[in-house]
């Protein structure tokens, strides 16, 4: 038993450790600055209780603003992301040609970080977009950005375009852990390919859609770099998502013992609506 | 089994908690450690210091390599300093970047401060200037952002005026005299003439690409909502220091205000759809729009020469400031200041602080430093003994040209309350462009939200 | 037989246009790289021929960027992040599966828990902190990434070793080796696949990662690609030509390893994503 003890910690120790140093204590300082008055620069700030919490939700109308648009924002993309990366996934599946050269390309995005895939892409709608308009005599492709409609819309397809290619990868790989006897046994059945899809493709997925979801929820409530780089909150902050809300409240209004309370408050929140994904996913599958 | 398990989780959180309390005795312990640094410099006896090494933490990414090639030189008249600079890239960041960089503890020797507020903010890191040599140097008035009682934390790093940039060989072609523009009416007057060529086509010809006289960048909240605003408020408030310490806002030229944005809207490409000018950022409006002569006038700064030059130098030699008209009250001038200065970090060693200073005081008042400043980081030096450096750029020659006239009125938007600016009017003007507030509106919320942070 | 032939040609060319969707923006990015700053605020579709073409732009930008050394820092901090962030991660996550106890679920969910944290409501803290324990630079950044790195990548083992079967360990086990030795000869070669998805999930953040390295790297002979990236993007000008064929050299790196290791990553996620 001891002994089990001893190699436990050998094994598992020294990146719980590092964990513990570069996440944890981090978070709990995060969380008692939260009490305090603190302006980022001063590190022995005053303690004032549950203050902060108070005045994110009585003079915080932007960050429950924020949290609608993000929410929405992250519904949207679990579906479109999701969707397209299962389809993809589909496809290339499919015995096409160039199979992996095709996987290449929708997995490219991902290659290229946050920050400046916002700034290009803001070239795009702005510019592109009208221009394309212009010579096709499509209006709704002008404006792009300046509405919070053309910004939210424009922050999925960024983030579609660029998250997909992963869940390809995911969802590729599920699809090919399914035995192929059972395929074949369908289609001696006379399935036809929707039968398929639905009675044995899909059921045999659901586990890959656990982590699937578990990893664009995840990531669309944290979005930051896009978030900032793309519209950086405009028109009029109507855009601005979490992430983005908190580090302005630090850095622009100087208020971190605020900020670090909406942290906690975004954080609880996530954590409560991801686990509870994580709880109804597991359910179905073992239901499936 | 269960029993051991249990013991495990208690060392985790044991773990945790010594780790929490080893941080928490470390808060307290920072004063030690600062002055053993200081005792280890003090070591060293100051007539004749040994290698001391300065760290400068700045963000104009424009003039890092020059300023490198500025401090290898200092390095050659002061062999016994090293200079390290670092630059943040990446536009915004500044403050989130010196924020990190001293709470890492690992903190510069010189860095930038704005105004008032990040002296407030500052006030227990930044040294007193006041005995430097080129303070006797200022132009009256250009200390007053970082002066508190007698003392002076920074260093002006130049002048900058703003207003609206015009292209010399449109308003040629189109017949505009823009001497004769010394008022908003006089302004409006010309514009109108101006769109009405463009509309006829008659400039199509030499420029193709134009198709408006203006193009307003709402997307910058910065532009609208700090330098727009700035010209009005600069009526009521007569320093940033006034605006600093100023619980209320009047708005008293509010309407003045809106004849400047609306203005500029009418007569943008987006006049039918103005909601699309929060899409038209800084790109848009320079690169995009005066550079390659797309628009005629933007409201925009000197800083622009370099960013033109770079597409088109035709163009950026061509270029010059109209007044910035605030109806009804002054009309006929252009707003300028200072927009960053140099701050010494006053918990450096002694020796490094003497340093910093005497690498800033040769940098502004040396020969081989005001060469630097004018001939390669374009600057409108904020000091006098320039007088063999004249500036190099039209727009800078045109702002000293508004200011010898005394034709300028003061930056005071570094005094608004932090984010109002950019965060309250700046959005509300957005809104009023959308059409989903009425301008009334944008005056009351920002009056409100001015005296509601003050608190 | 052929109505087979045609449904495959069909796919295929659906599979075609999507990709040419899909590469657009970079193929944006590409062309404009060639152009001058003049040719890219025109016409921003034009492709680069004619008084526009200017390919100086990338002899330009790999001059600013510093290439090599930059390239010499990301490297270096990439690859030994990368080998760090496996080794430890990958030794933990097998004890953890094969670990049947309370305490082992619980560190398991924390590390889960843990990818929920936005890094932005850390970033101060964590800098103090580092600071104090005097984890800056190149080492503290490596650090670091293991810690913000070690989340994902647990999970991903913890998945992938829970389908390992434990025979061959045991049978080692009674062969006389320590669970060093076990862990090493036996079960990490049996992880190959799942590796290589960590390795280039990590890679990709590692590499293209800002926010982290520009708080924590304070020498410039330290910067990495992409704080030198930013130095193209300006307080107000933004130089798109340098920017653009900075972004272009930037990326090849990257490809080509994912090129390299993408045969891997699909095997690795098959058995890893599937609890």
């Amino acid at each position: 038993m001891k002994n089990s003890k001893f190699w436990f910690f050998t094994f598992v120790g020294p990146v719980l450790v590092t964990f513990i140093i570069v996440v944890i204590i981090p978070t709990l300082m995060g969380i008692y600055f939260s009490f305090t008055n603190w302006d980022g620069i001063n590190h022995n700030p005053d303690w004032i209780g549950l203050s902060n919490y108070f005045a994110i939700f009585e003079r915080g109308g932007d960050f429950l603003d924020s949290f609608v648009f993000t929410a929405k924002f992250a519904a949207t993309t679990v579906v479109t992301i999701n969707l397209i990366g299962f389809g993809l996934a589909l496809l290339v599946t499919g015995k096409i040609k160039y199979s992996n050269a095709v996987r290449s390309v929708f997995f490219m995005p991902n290659l290229i970080g946050g920050l400046i895939l916002g700034f290009v892409w803001q070239f795009i709608f702005t510019n592109v977009f009208s221009h394309v308009g212009g010579v096709l005599g499509l209006d709704f492709l002008q404006g792009w950005l300046a509405t919070t409609a053309t910004g939210f819309w424009g922050l999925v397809i960024v983030m579609t375009w660029q998250l997909s290619g992963y869940m390809m990868i995911i969802y590729i790989a599920a699809l090919q852990n399914i035995p192929k006897s059972l395929i074949e046994a369908a289609e001696i059945d006379g399935a036809t390919s929707w039968q398929k899809l639905t009675g044995i493709t899909i059921p045999l997925v659901a586990p890959a859609l656990t982590i699937g979801l578990f990893l664009t929820l995840s990531n669309s409530f944290k979005l930051f770099d896009q978030n900032l780089s793309l519209t950086g909150g405009g028109p009029f902050n109507s855009t601005e998502m979490l992430a983005l809300n908190i580090f302005r409240t630090a850095f622009v209004f100087s208020q971190f013992g605020r900020a670090q309370a909406k942290a906690v408050v975004f954080l609880i929140v996530v954590a409560i609506i991801t686990l509870t994904q994580i709880y109804f996913s597991k359910r179905k599958e073992v239901e499936m | 089994m269960f029993k051991t398990s249990k013991w495990r989780f208690l060392s985790i959180v044991l773990v945790v908690i010594l780790s929490v309390a080893l941080f928490a005795g470390c808060a307290k312990e920072e004063e030690p450690v600062a002055t053993e640094t200081e005792k280890e410099k003090d070591a060293e006896p100051t007539p004749d210091p040994g290698p001391v090494e300065i760290e400068i933490f700045q963000f104009k990414v424009e003039m890092a390599q020059d300023l490198d090639a500025a401090a290898r030189e200092f390095e050659k008249a002061f062999p016994n300093v090293t200079v390290v600079i670092q630059t943040v890239g990446g536009g915004d960041d500044y403050g989130a970047a010196l924020r990190a960089k001293f709470a890492s503890g690992e903190e510069p020797t010189i860095f930038n401060i704005g105004g008032p507020q990040d002296v407030e903010d500052w006030k227990h890191k930044v040294a007193d200037l006041s005995g430097e040599p080129w303070v006797e140097l200022a132009h009256p008035g250009i200390l007053s952002g970082v002066t508190v009682g007698n003392e002076i934390f920074g260093l002006p790093f130049n002048i900058e005026g703003y207003g609206f940039v015009y292209n010399k060989s449109i308003f040629a072609d189109a017949g505009i005299d823009a001497s004769k523009i010394v008022d908003f009416e006089s302004l409006e007057a010309a514009v109108i003439e101006l769109d009405a060529k463009i509309q006829a086509g008659d400039l199509k010809d030499k420029y193709p690409n134009l198709e408006a006289v203006f193009d307003l960048p709402a997307k910058e909240n910065w532009v609208t909502g700090l330098h727009t605003s700035n010209a009005v408020l600069a009526q009521e408030f007569a320093s940033s220091i006034e605006a600093f310490e100023a619980a209320e806002v009047q708005f008293t030229y509010g309407d003045a205000l809106k004849a400047l944005i609306d203005l500029q809207a009418n007569f943008s490409p987006h006049a039918d759809n103005k909601y699309r000018l929060n899409a038209v950022d800084y790109a848009t409006q320079v690169d995009m729009g005066l550079a390659i002569e797309r628009v005629a006038i933007i409201q925009q700064g000197n800083w622009v020469f370099g960013g033109v030059k770079g597409i088109d130098e035709n163009v950026a030699n061509n270029l010059g400031f109209l007044p910035f008209p605030v109806k009804g009250a002054i009309e006929d001038s252009i707003p300028v200041g200072v927009p960053m200065h140099w701050a010494v970090n006053k918990d450096s060693g002694d020796a490094e602080i003497e340093a910093a200073k005497e690498f800033l005081n040769w940098l502004y008042t040396s020969d081989v430093g005001k060469n630097f400043i004018v001939n390669e980081f374009f600057f409108i030096p904020p000091l006098k003994g320039f007088d063999d450096f004249p500036p190099a750029d039209p727009l800078a020659k045109s702002i000293i040209e508004f200011a010898e006239a005394g034709r300028t009125m003061p930056w005071v938007f570094m005094g608004y309350p932090s984010g109002w600016g950019m965060d309250i009017l700046g959005n509300q003007i957005q809104k009023y462009l959308a059409g989903k507030i009425t301008w009334d509106e944008v005056i009351s919320v920002s009056i409100d939200e001015w005296a509601i942070l003050r608190k | 037989m052929g109505r087979k032939n045609n449904k495959r040609t069909i796919l295929s060319v659906v599979a075609i246009i999507l990709s040419a969707i899909f590469l657009s923006p970079l193929f944006i990015v590409l062309t404009n790289s060639f152009k001058t700053r003049k040719g890219i605020f025109l016409d921003v579709l034009s492709l680069p021929f004619g008084e526009f073409f200017n390919p100086i732009n990338y002899v330009i930008a790999f001059e600013r960027l510093n290439f090599l050394n930059a390239f010499k820092n990301s490297m270096l901090i990439t690859v030994i992040s990368v080998v760090v962030i496996i080794i430890f991660t990958s030794s933990a996550a097998w004890m953890l599966v094969r670990t049947k106890s309370k305490m082992s679920t619980f560190i398991f969910f924390m590390f889960a828990g843990a990818m929920l944290i936005p890094f932005q409501s850390v970033m101060l803290p964590l800098v103090r902190w580092m600071g104090i324990l005097g984890f800056l630079n190149p080492r503290g950044l490596i650090f670091m990434y293991l810690g913000f790195g070690s989340s994902l990548s647990i999970i991903l083992y913890h998945g992938f070793i829970k389908n390992i079967p434990k025979e061959l360990e045991e049978a080692a086990t009674i062969d006389g080796c320590n669970k060093f030795q076990v862990f090493w000869y036996i079960v990490f070669p049996l992880l190959k696949p799942i590796t290589m998805t960590v390795a280039i999930l990590n890679s990709m953040w590692i590499w293209n990662d800002f926010l982290l390295p520009q708080l924590v790297i304070n020498r410039a002979e330290w910067h990495t690609i992409p704080l030198r990236m930013f130095f193209f993007f300006g307080q107000f000008a933004k130089e798109w030509d340098l920017g653009l064929a900075g972004l272009t050299i930037s990326m090849i790196p990257i490809i080509v390893f994912y090129i390299f290791a993408q045969r891997y990553i699909v095997k690795g996620l098959m058995e890893g994503s599937i609890k």
